[in-house]
């Protein structure tokens, strides 16, 4: 089977100071390499300041990497072909709260990207609109409200709604059930994992929380200050770690679930 | 003996619509010794609690208690000088966000031995006091696994990672040698190495100190490795409280069993990719608060009598309050 999404020794060089110089702290993120299939979730993993929001701005195109390749459906995706890319690869980011227009309604937030890409005129634009809340299990109405107007629970379907309307291939996610209560957070984790059934999307995802990432991901990737340690299957790195970092990582999470009976 | 009692707690709020009620008699008992845990999601009123406790709220607001006592003393009657005096030394409050609590602009060695009590220092002439101070500070510094105390206590708040921060808030906390430690949310947004340090220190703090510990958080996971005793809040009402083991075992309220149910690492048997059981709905805010049991719109056994606030009842030391608890229909 083709892969949906392939990344082949991505490098990024981020130095502070002059390049030439040689001075500064220096952080070098990959080389990466990692492929989905359509259906699938990847799951980053990792400490804080290792890279992994930053591998998340390179996949959808925010910075520039410094070599290497991003492969959509085999073709390349080269870092100018914007059009392309959006249509394909929709980010949700970390706070649904921050990230959402809190001065205009929920309909002109998610009309905005089919206005940017698409050519559809007024009235079927609402229609698309209308729809994709109706997928995201909000009411039709809910495009005349305001940010503020809605729970935590509601905001992020909207921004996964933003994410999915353009009926991308990939969606990426940094952070998507950080801020949430666990009764939300589950309603969040079904409504993701039915509509990757539905629709056929990639899906990867940063997240800390190692009882989530076990249950919904098939591969993990575990990175550490900008390298990628250990790569795989959900079920082998949690059975069979084999890297000290990962091991440590498995081990709180064991000691965790098991410290209680 | 209890060291804390607390009984029908209930503080109002006053807003457009009239008084509300903020948290709607509340009940926790901490006896010398343990961990007690409070859950709840956010806006069911835990911190509140935590600011009720340490009498850290505005005078608007309308406090009645029935029972508000630390080891005997009524808390709510006694001045603010006598509250005080017990607060500073006998309780201490670990606040949520580290790098935000902590003053930006001090170096953090000079914050820490800020808050050690003149009377906890040996005695000396007044040019060893300071070295004392000092030495009292770095000893804190080892006991929670800061090594390099000397550049640390030099460091200000933004140089340094987030879990020493957190290790230099325990710290502080412990530096008065308190009875209680009230932990509000110790390891919200930290990866899990960090957080298995952070429990494993509390715990072994409550262990050898004998320390008492009001942990207060929505992390299960953390929560059910070190406590033994839990109560769990909804919308500023106790649901259920009991031994830890016991909840585990058997919830008897709905909501409780939502709560244990959401969280994937607790269910060994559930498959991979399996739907979560999850409450519909999402948490009511304090401004539409629905009448009697506050979880009825939301309780998948909700009947006609859940509009009347349900009576708290009570097996052995599970306590619970719901109309129509799970055990009910197993007989």
């Amino acid at each position: 089977m083709n892969d949906l999404l392939s990344v082949e020794n991505l490098r990024f060089d981020n130095c502070h100071g002059k390049r030439w110089q040689n001075k500064g702290s220096k952080f070098t993120l990959g080389p990466i390499n990692f492929s989905i299939q359509a259906g699938e979730t990847l799951a980053i993993v990792g400490a804080n300041g290792s890279g992994k929001s930053l591998l998340a701005k390179l996949l959808v195109g925010l910075e520039q990497p410094d070599s290497g390749s991003i492969y959509l459906n085999e073709r390349k995706l080269e870092h100018y072909d914007n059009k392309h890319r959006v249509l394909n690869i929709r980010m949700v980011f970390q706070n649904s709260n921050e990230s959402l227009n809190p001065g205009i309604t929920l309909g002109s937030i998610l009309e905005e990207p089919l206005k940017l890409n698409t050519r559809l005129d007024n009235q079927a634009r609402i229609a698309k609109v209308e729809q994709t809340l109706k997928l995201v299990g909000l009411l039709p109405e809910h495009r005349f409200f305001y940010r503020h107007m809605l729970s935590d629970g509601q905001r992020q379907r909207v921004a996964l709604a933003r994410a999915i309307i353009l009926n991308p291939q990939v969606i990426v996610a940094d952070e998507p059930f950080a801020a949430l209560d666990p009764s939300v957070r589950s309603q969040t984790v079904n409504l993701l994992m039915e509509l990757q059934r539905e629709l056929g999307l990639g899906f990867i995802f940063i997240s800390h929380n190692l009882g989530i990432v076990r249950h919904i991901s098939d591969k993990i990737l575990v990175m550490k200050q900008g390298k990628v340690v250990e790569s795989g299957k959900t079920d082998v790195i949690f059975h069979w770690p084999k890297d000290e970092y990962t091991k440590k990582l498995v081990h709180a999470h064991q000691a965790l679930i098991n410290g209680q009976s | 003996m209890s060291l804390l009692d607390i009984k029908n707690l209930t503080l109002e709020i006053d807003s457009q619509s009239g008084w509300i009620k903020a948290l709607d008699k509340i009940n926790l008992v901490i006896n010398e010794g343990q961990i007690h845990a409070l859950v709840g999601e956010s806006g069911s009123g835990k911190s509140i609690i935590v600011k009720a406790i340490v009498g850290a709220i505005s005078d608007r607001w309308r406090i009645t208690a029935d029972r508000m006592t630390w080891r005997g003393q009524d808390l709510l009657t006694m001045s603010v000088r006598e509250r005080r005096k017990i607060i500073r030394s006998d309780i201490s409050v670990i606040f949520q966000n580290p790098k935000s609590s902590l003053d930006p602009i001090v170096p953090l060695g000079d914050q820490l031995k800020e808050v050690i009590l003149a009377t906890r220092l040996e005695k000396g002439m007044f040019w060893n006091r300071a070295k004392a101070r000092k030495k009292y500070a770095s000893e804190l510094l080892h006991r929670v696994g800061i090594k390099d105390h000397e550049v640390y206590m030099r460091s200000l708040p933004h140089q340094i990672p987030n879990d020493v921060c957190q290790k230099f808030m325990i710290a502080m906390a412990l530096a008065s040698q308190p009875k209680l430690v009230i932990a509000d949310d110790p390891t919200r947004g930290m990866e899990i190495t960090d957080k298995s340090q952070i429990l494993k220190l509390l715990s072994r703090v409550n262990k050898v100190r004998k320390l008492s510990i009001l942990f207060v958080s929505h992390d299960l996971l953390a929560i059910s490795s070190m406590a033994d005793h839990m109560t769990v809040l909804y919308c500023g009402q106790t649901v259920e409280s009991g031994r830890m083991s016991q909840l585990r075992k058997r919830a008897l309220h709905p909501y409780t069993k939502a709560l244990l149910e959401s969280a994937p690492s607790f269910r060994t048997d559930l498959p991979p990719k399996s739907p979560l059981s999850s409450l519909g709905g999402t948490i009511p805010t304090f401004q539409h608060l629905p009448i009697g049991c506050r979880l009825g719109p939301r309780c998948p056994r909700a009947r006609k009598e859940c509009v009347k606030v349900p009576e708290v009842r009570r097996i052995h030391e599970h306590t619970y309050s719901c109309h129509f608890p799970l055990h009910r229909d197993q007989k």
